[in-house]
């Protein structure tokens, strides 16, 4: 599903974020992603969804290799790969139910079919009834659960979420960890990018961890080792 | 293409209103800016016209001596016609004046009696000059000093006419100097606001603009939108112009017309005559303004 072939990303001649990375996530895989501060995670992420290109090496996601993909393809990419990141990234200016129909509509996706769809996703996430909120009137695991329906409502294959309770007390983390993995359960691949030990020991599921730009263990069953 | 349309134009209504103030802010500047432009071409409008009709007032008369033949005048009158300076040239011969002085006098019996009575026309044949320009006055007049023409002449009304041509030229010198410092002062205002439109654009949509992308938005979905938000910014800030303008004409206007005594400026029928011309200006200028802008924020945040 997700494959990385020697891949390296330099930003400028003495910032080397990664280094030679190769890895493959197959269909339906629930894995963390842990490591350092500055150790290249997010930039990992950044590659999956093309917001920066690989220096060195491939990437492939699916049958499609994004390495030198065009800007024009780039909508078609992120359509397919749900992504929730630590700040949630809601539009400000739109309510819940805007922020997860607005993926849709600008895919073209019918009204009827959207209206259809996105109160079936926010029920999902436990937001039944705030759907005509705006982000500055929900509690900050109410905003991430928003970002996780706006990345659930087009049914991607891939979800990636980069420290997505970074910012989210414990009891909000374990409910939105839980989602995540309600969400593996339907089939959709995970990307899990954390620093929260107690998470990944609890989760019992593939552990990659980096350290200054290289993979340096990857377990199947993984407990988080630094 | 339907669904496109409708829906960039709902996010563009969303975004006007959800961010009220600020396109409040936005409009207030635009309304400001017209407004100043406008001011300064109506300012423009009229010195132009009160130059172009107290020019037309003004012309140079030659009176000929008694004894000078209509071959003479005649010839003086074509040598001036050749001149390019000049733009008319009227010749009024005795009989011609003498008809004119009758038609003036009419109730007069006294005086008609009188002119009755001499056997000759004691009037004289005249020529009236008028210039393009009114500094092109004082060459043609040198051209009259020429002393084959001066000794014909018995007078010329260019005495009483220089004070006013010199003045007038002064003022009209003076009118354009103002207008050109008032005009660009406002260019420079317009260029500072349309920057500081340009960098609350960058300022509000930044972070916007980045999300949209992330989740998949193709670059016209994100563009659109704020351009027509844009063109709603201007066409209310015209509505608002005009609104305040033509209200605010109606009490110059008078004002005006009563300095220009006399003198044809209707500014309220210059107004409403150039109505469409005058808004459809006023449209263009403040959609290229904001358009402009709001492409340009756009554009440096819309590359991923
Ligand atoms: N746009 C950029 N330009 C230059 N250097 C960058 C850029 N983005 C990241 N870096 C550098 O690349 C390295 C890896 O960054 P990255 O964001 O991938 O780290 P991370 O593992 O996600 O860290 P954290 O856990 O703090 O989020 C860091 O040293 C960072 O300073
Ligand atoms: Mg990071």
């Amino acid at each position: 599903m997700i494959r990385f072939r020697n891949v390296s990303k330099i930003y400028s001649p003495d910032i080397y974020a990664l280094k030679n990375v190769s890895l493959h996530i197959k269909p339906g895989e629930f894995v963390s992603i842990v490591g350092q501060s500055g150790t290249g995670k997010t930039t990992i992420v950044k590659l999956i969804i093309a917001e920066e290109k690989a220096s060195k090496g491939r990437v492939i996601i699916g049958d499609w290799d994004i390495t030198d993909i065009k800007e024009r393809e780039i909508p078609i990419l992120r359509r397919q790969i749900g992504v929730i990141f630590q700040d949630f990234k809601l539009l400000p200016r739109k309510t819940v139910f805007e922020n997860v129909s607005f993926g849709l509509e600008v895919a073209g996706v019918k009204q009827k079919k959207i209206n259809d769809v996105v109160p079936q996703v926010l029920k999902i996430v436990g937001l039944g009834g705030k759907q005509e909120r705006f982000p500055r009137q929900l509690s900050g695991g109410e905003q991430q659960r928003t970002a996780i329906a706006r990345a659930l409502v087009y049914r991607p294959k891939i979800l990636v979420a980069d420290e997505p309770t970074g910012n989210l007390d414990s009891i909000n983390s374990q409910e939105i960890v839980s989602l995540l993995k309600k969400i593996n359960q339907f089939g959709t691949t995970v990307v899990l990018v954390t620093h929260n030990r107690e998470i990944v020991n609890s989760l019992r599921k593939r552990v990659i961890t980096v350290d200054q730009g290289s993979i340096i263990s990857d377990q199947k069953s993984g407990k988080y080792i630094l | 293409m339907f669904l496109f349309l409708y829906r960039t134009i709902k996010f563009a209504v969303q975004g006007f209103f959800r961010n009220f103030w600020l396109s409040l802010v936005t409009i207030i500047i635009l309304v400001l800016t017209i407004f100043s432009i406008t001011v300064v071409a109506g300012i423009n409008v009229v010195a132009e016209q009160a130059i172009e009709s107290v020019q037309d007032k003004i012309d140079v008369s030659i009176y000929f001596k008694p004894g000078v033949s209509e071959e003479e005048v005649i010839n003086v009158r074509d040598r001036l016609q050749e001149l390019s300076l000049v733009e008319s040239v009227l010749y009024v011969s005795k009989s011609e004046a003498l008809e004119k002085f009758r038609v003036q006098h009419q109730d007069d019996q006294i005086i008609l009696d009188s002119i009755d009575q001499l056997e000759e026309n004691p009037l004289s044949a005249t020529i009236v000059v008028k210039a393009n320009n009114l500094d092109d006055y004082p060459t043609i007049l040198a051209v009259l000093e020429n002393p084959e023409i001066d000794a014909l002449v018995l007078d010329k009304n260019f005495d009483d006419n220089k004070l006013v041509i010199s003045r007038l030229s002064d003022l009209s010198d003076k009118i354009k100097r103002v207008g050109i410092i008032i005009s660009s002062i406002f260019v420079v205002i317009a260029i500072l606001i349309v920057f500081n439109t340009i960098r609350i654009n960058i300022y509000t949509h930044r972070e916007e603009i980045a999300i949209m992308k992330l989740v998949g938005s193709s670059n016209w979905f994100v563009r659109v939108p704020f351009i027509f938000e844009s063109i709603m910014y201007a066409i209310i800030a015209v509505i608002i112009s005009v609104a305040i303008l033509y209200p605010l004409l109606g009490l110059v206007a008078p004002q005006v017309s009563n300095f220009f005594d006399g003198y044809n400026l209707d500014l309220i029928e210059y107004a409403s005559s150039n109505f469409l011309r005058i808004v459809g200006l006023q449209f263009a200028f403040a959609v290229i303004l904001s358009v402009l802008s709001s492409s340009l924020a756009i554009g440096r945040y819309t590359r991923v």
